[in-house]
C-alpha cells in the first residue's frame, strides 16, 4: 500500500508536468488547427534555459524561470511569423515545418549547451515530508502549486479578458473571426508565445525532477501529447486531467514494466487513438485536421 | 520521348561504371546513400502520393533490418530465406502501423505513427534477443552465385538493380490506376470516395507499399554493413528521412530519390560538423514548406509556369468544344413506366440539437429529371449527402432500386450506380483533367492489386484501354483540349462540365446535381440543360438541386420544395410554383431562417 501510495505521489507531480506540455499542446491545436511539432524541443530549451540561469548566473529559481519563458516566448513568435503562409492553407506542410523547427531547436540545444546532459539541484532543500509513511518532496508540492495556478491563470485570461475572447472566437472561427476585425495572425502569435511559455515553464520544473539533456524534452513532449489525446485534443479541462492521468499510467507502467514502459505507454496510446479519438473532453467540431 | 530514353540510357551506363571512379570509402558511402533513396521512395508513396503522413518508416527499415539479423545469427536460416521473412514482417508491421489511419487522418496519424516508431525503438533497445544496445554483429555476406558480395564494389551492383526495380515499379505504381486512385484520396478522400474509391483499403496499401520498400532498405542495409544496432534507427534518422522527402519533393519519386542521395552525400561530407548540419537542414526543411512546398521536384514546374505567365500565355489557350449528346436508351422517354429508383422514406438526421432534415419522403422513378427546391438551409445538400453515403441518417431509410442502401458505404453506392457532384466543386486538384476522368473511369475493385505483384501487363492494358475511354468521355464533353491542364486553372463553367463528366465516368443510373448551374452564365445553363437531358434520354435518372428557377422550370417534370428540413410541397414546376406553403416559405412572413447546414467536409468517415 505504501509503495502504491509512493508511486502515485511521484506520478502526480510528473504528471502536472505533462498537463502543461499538454496544454501548450492543446492552446496551439484549439486556435490554430496544428499540432506543434517542435513543443518538445522548446521544453528542452526551456529547461536548458532555465537551469543555465539558475545554475551559471545563480539567479533565484523564479527569476531563472521568467527568463526561460520569455526566451521561448519569442521563439514561440519566430515560429508562427515563419509559418504563417501556411496557415488555414495546408496543415500538413505546417505540420512538416514545425518539424523542421523541431530539428533547428534541437541542434541549437546541442551547439550551445553540449551534448551531454546536466543535473539540476532542487531549489528547495527541505526534508520531504512525512505522511504516514510515505515520502513527499517538498518541491513535489510546488511543482502541483505552480502547474495549478498557471492552469487558473489560462483559464481565466481565456475566459475573462477581450484578448482572451479573440482567442476563443478564431478558435472557433477564423474567417468569422476575420470578418468582425480580429488580427487572425496576432492571436495565433499570442497562442503560440503561451504555448512555448507553458513549455518553458514545463521544461524548468521537469529541470531538478528528471535529467536535463537535448532529448528530455521528446519524452516530457510525446507523453504531453499523448496526456493531451486522454483528455481530448484542444480541449484544457482536458489537458489538465489527463497529465496527471498519464503520469500516474507511466509510473506505474514504470514500476511494472521496466525498460519496455515506454513501449507499453505508447501501445496503450495507440489503442486510445484508434478507440476515441475525440478523448474524454473532445469534441467533434474541434478536429480540424 | 527519345530525349528521355537517351537520357535514361546514359544514367544506366553513368551509374553502371560509377565504381570505377571511386575509392573503397566513397563506394560506401554512395552504397548507404542507396538504402535511403529506397527508404525514400517508400515514404514518398505514402506522405507525397497517398498523403499519408508516416513518421514510422525508420521502422520498417528497422524490423526489416533486424528480421534478417536475428533470424541469419539465432535461427541459423540462410541470408536470403531470412530476407523473404523480413519483408514479410516489414508488410506486417506496415499493416499494423496502418490500422489508425482508418480512425485519424494528418496531425494525429503522425503522432500515432512517431508514438509507435518509438515503442519500436524503446523494444530493440531492450529486447535480448535483439541484442540490446549493443545490437547484433557478424551477419553473414549474402551469397550469389559465387559471387563476392562482402566487396562494396560488387555490392553496390546489387543494390543498383534493386533499386532500379523498386524505383521502377513505384513509377509504375504512381502512372497507373492504383497510384492515380491514391492521389486522388490524397487531394480529396471525400470525392474520391463518391465516385467509387475503397478509402480505407487505399490506405492500408499505402502503409504497406511504404513498407515493403522499408523492408526491403533493411535487408541491404543489413547485407551491406552486416552489424545493426539502435542508434541507425533512431527518431532523428526518421526526421532526416523526412528532410530528404521533403526537400526533394514529396510528390515526385524522382525528387524523394534526388533528396535522399543529395542529403546523404551532403551528410558524409559534413560529418565532423553533425549539429552544424542538422541545423542547415532542419532550416532547410523549413524553408521549403514555406517556399517551395513541392520541393526540387516541383522548380521545373514552377518556373515553366512563371515563364509562361511573363509571356502572356493564358493556361488554358483551348477552346472549350461543343457536348455531343450520348445515344438516347432505346425505349427512354416514351415507355415511362414508374418505376421507382430512388425511394426515400421517413429520413430525418439530426447535427445534436439541429434537425437538419425532418421525416423526408420522396421517390424518384426511372428516367425522371427531379429537381430539389427550397431556401438556403433547408437540407437539401444533406438529403444529397445521406443519398449518396456521406452520412448515415438518424432515422428512415433510403432505397434503390427497391434495395434498403442507407448505411452502407459512399465507395459501395458509387458501385451501385450512385453517382453525384458538389455544390463547391470538389475536383482533384493536383490531377489533370484528364485524369480525373481516368479515376472515376476505373471501376475494378482495389483488391485486384494482387496484379501489380503478379501480372503488371494486365496493369498496364487495363490502363492503356482507360485512356482510351477517357478521351472519349473528354470529347464528348467538349473538354478534349483541356486533358493535360490543371483543373483549378480552368474558368469556372468549364470545371462543373468536368465534374459532371467525371460524374458520368462511373456510367451511373442515379446522377445527383449539386446546383450545377451555380456560377455559370446564360449560355452555359442553356448548355447545362441540353447535357443533362441527354444524360437523362441514355437511361439515367437525374435528382437536381438548383436555385436557377428558370432551369427548373423548364427542365423538370417534377420539383420537390423543402423548407426547414421537411417537404413543403411536390408536383409539376407550374403546380408547385403556386402553392401558398411555397411561396411563404421563400417570400415567407414567419421567419423561416434555419442555421445553414453543416457542409460536407466535417464529415470524418
Amino acid at each position: 500500500m505504501q509503495v502504491f501510495f509512493q508511486t502515485l505521489v511521484g506520478g502526480l507531480s510528473l504528471g502536472a508536468i505533462y498537463a502543461l506540455v499538454a496544454m501548450g499542446f492543446s492552446l496551439v491545436y484549439r486556435t490554430m488547427g496544428l499540432v506543434n511539432f517542435a513543443h518538445a524541443d522548446v521544453v528542452t530549451i526551456g529547461a536548458y534555459v532555465a537551469s543555465t540561469f539558475y545554475i551559471s548566473a545563480r539567479l533565484p529559481f523564479v527569476v531563472a524561470m521568467a527568463v526561460a519563458i520569455v526566451v521561448t516566448a519569442l521563439i514561440g513568435v519566430v515560429i508562427e511569423r515563419v509559418l504563417r503562409p501556411l496557415e488555414n492553407k495546408d496543415f500538413d506542410l505546417m505540420l512538416i515545418g514545425t518539424i523542421g523547427f523541431g530539428i533547428v531547436l534541437q541542434a541549437l540545444a546541442v551547439m550551445v549547451w553540449g551534448a551531454t546532459g546536466r543535473a539540476v539541484p532542487s531549489p528547495i532543500r527541505t526534508a520531504p515530508l512525512d505522511v504516514f509513511g510515505v515520502h513527499i518532496r517538498t518541491y513535489d508540492l510546488v511543482v502541483l502549486a505552480v502547474a495549478a495556478g498557471a492552469m487558473v491563470a489560462l483559464v481565466q485570461f481565456l475566459q475573462r479578458t477581450k484578448r482572451g475572447a479573440a482567442m476563443q472566437a478564431v478558435a472557433m472561427d477564423h474567417e468569422a473571426a476575420t470578418a468582425v476585425g480580429i488580427h487572425v495572425g496576432r492571436s495565433n502569435a499570442i497562442a503560440f508565445s503561451i504555448g512555448a511559455g507553458l513549455a518553458a515553464l514545463a521544461g524548468g520544473l521537469a529541470g531538478p525532477l528528471l535529467y536535463v539533456s537535448p532529448t528530455m524534452g521528446a519524452s516530457l513532449g510525446i507523453k504531453g501529447f499523448a496526456a493531451a489525446i486522454l483528455g481530448g485534443f484542444g480541449s484544457l479541462p482536458g489537458a489538465i486531467i489527463g497529465g496527471p492521468a498519464i503520469g500516474v499510467l507511466d509510473a506505474f507502467a514504470a514500476g511494472r514494466f521496466q525498460g519496455y514502459s515506454e513501449l507499453v505507454t505508447f501501445l496503450v496510446f495507440t489503442a486510445i487513438i484508434m478507440i476515441r479519438p475525440t478523448g474524454i473532453f473532445g469534441e467533434r467540431t474541434v478536429n480540424r485536421a | 520521348m527519345r530525349y528521355r530514353v537517351g537520357a535514361l540510357a546514359l544514367l544506366a551506363v553513368a551509374a553502371w561504371l560509377l565504381p570505377y571512379q571511386l575509392n573503397l570509402y566513397a563506394v560506401h558511402v554512395v552504397d548507404v546513400a542507396i538504402v535511403f533513396a529506397l527508404l525514400a521512395v517508400g515514404l514518398g508513396l505514402a506522405m507525397g502520393v497517398a498523403g499519408q503522413i508516416n513518421l514510422a518508416q525508420i521502422a520498417f527499415f528497422g524490423v526489416g533490418a533486424y528480421t534478417t539479423a536475428i533470424l541469419t545469427t539465432r535461427a541459423g536460416l540462410g541470408f536470403w530465406p531470412a530476407a523473404v521473412l523480413a519483408i514479410l514482417a516489414a508488410s506486417l508491421t506496415g499493416l499494423l502501423v496502418g490500422l489508425p489511419a482508418l480512425r485519424v487522418q494528418s496531425h494525429y496519424l503522425g503522432i500515432v505513427t512517431l508514438g509507435l516508431a518509438l515503442a519500436f525503438i524503446n523494444w530493440i533497445t531492450n529486447a535480448a534477443v535483439a541484442g540490446g544496445a549493443e545490437g547484433i554483429s557478424a551477419i553473414p555476406v549474402p551469397p550469389l552465385f559465387g559471387i563476392d558480395l562482402s566487396s562494396e564494389y560488387l555490392y553496390y551492383y546489387l543494390e543498383l538493380i534493386a533499386f532500379a526495380v523498386a524505383l521502377a515499379f513505384g513509377l509504375f505504381v504512381v502512372r497507373t490506376p492504383l497510384g492515380r486512385r491514391m492521389r486522388a484520396m490524397r487531394d480529396d478522400p471525400l470525392a474520391a470516395a463518391a465516385i467509387g474509391t475503397e478509402i480505407p483499403l487505399l490506405r492500408m496499401t499505402a502503409f504497406v507499399l511504404a513498407s515493403v520498400y522499408g523492408g526491403l532498405a533493411g535487408i541491404l542495409y543489413a547485407g551491406l554493413i552486416r552489424y545493426v544496432a539502435p542508434e541507425t534507427f533512431s527518431i532523428g534518422n526518421m526526421f532526416l528521412l523526412l528532410a530528404m522527402v521533403i526537400i526533394g519533393g514529396r510528390r515526385s519519386l524522382v525528387g524523394c530519390v534526388v533528396g535522399a542521395i543529395g542529403l546523404s552525400l551532403i551528410r558524409e561530407a559534413l560529418a565532423d560538423f553533425a549539429t552544424s548540419a542538422q541545423l542547415a537542414y532542419g532550416i532547410v526543411v523549413v524553408l521549403t514548406v514555406v517556399f517551395a512546398p513541392t520541393g526540387l521536384a516541383g522548380i521545373p514546374a514552377r518556373v515553366r509556369d512563371a515563364l509562361r505567365r511573363r509571356r502572356g500565355h493564358s493556361i488554358a489557350s483551348a477552346a472549350l468544344q461543343p457536348f455531343q449528346p450520348f445515344d438516347p436508351a432505346p425505349g427512354a422517354g416514351a415507355a415511362r413506366a414508374a418505376v421507382p429508383v430512388l425511394e426515400i422514406r421517413h429520413v430525418s438526421m439530426r447535427f445534436r440539437g439541429l434537425k437538419a432534415l425532418d421525416d423526408v419522403t420522396l421517390t424518384v422513378t426511372a428516367g425522371e429529371i427531379r429537381g430539389i427546391v427550397g431556401p438556403n438551409g433547408s437540407g437539401k445538400t444533406t438529403l444529397f449527402n445521406v443519398v449518396s453515403g456521406l452520412y448515415r441518417a438518424t432515422a428512415g431509410q433510403v432505397l434503390l432500386d427497391g434495395r434498403v442502401v442507407s448505411g452502407i458505404r459512399p465507395y459501395q453506392l458509387s458501385s451501385l450506380g450512385v453517382a453525384r457532384t458538389f455544390q463547391n466543386l470538389r475536383l482533384f486538384a493536383n490531377l489533370t483533367v484528364g485524369e480525373n476522368l481516368l479515376v472515376a473511369l476505373d471501376r475494378t475493385r482495389t483488391w485486384s492489386i494482387w496484379r501489380y505483384a503478379l501480372w503488371q501487363v494486365g496493369v498496364w492494358r487495363q490502363d492503356r484501354e482507360l485512356r482510351r475511354q477517357a478521351d472519349d468521355l473528354a470529347a464528348r464533353f467538349g473538354l478534349a483540349g483541356f486533358a493535360e491542364a490543371s483543373p483549378g486553372a480552368l474558368p469556372y463553367g468549364i470545371q462543373r462540365r468536368i465534374e459532371i463528366a467525371r460524374a458520368m465516368a462511373s456510367s451511373p443510373r442515379l446522377l445527383l446535381l449539386d446546383e450545377p448551374a451555380a456560377g455559370l452564365n446564360g449560355e452555359e445553363v442553356r448548355q447545362l440543360a441540353e447535357i443533362v437531358r441527354s444524360i437523362r434520354d441514355s437511361g439515367v435518372t437525374v435528382v437536381l438541386i438548383e436555385h436557377n428557377m428558370g432551369l427548373v422550370m423548364s427542365l423538370c417534370e417534377r420539383v420537390t420544395v423543402l423548407a426547414s428540413g421537411a417537404v413543403i410541397a411536390e408536383g409539376t414546376p407550374a403546380e408547385v410554383a403556386g402553392t401558398p406553403a411555397v411561396v411563404e416559405a421563400y417570400l415567407g412572413d414567419s421567419t423561416i431562417m434555419p442555421a445553414p447546414p453543416p457542409i460536407a467536409t466535417q464529415v470524418t468517415r
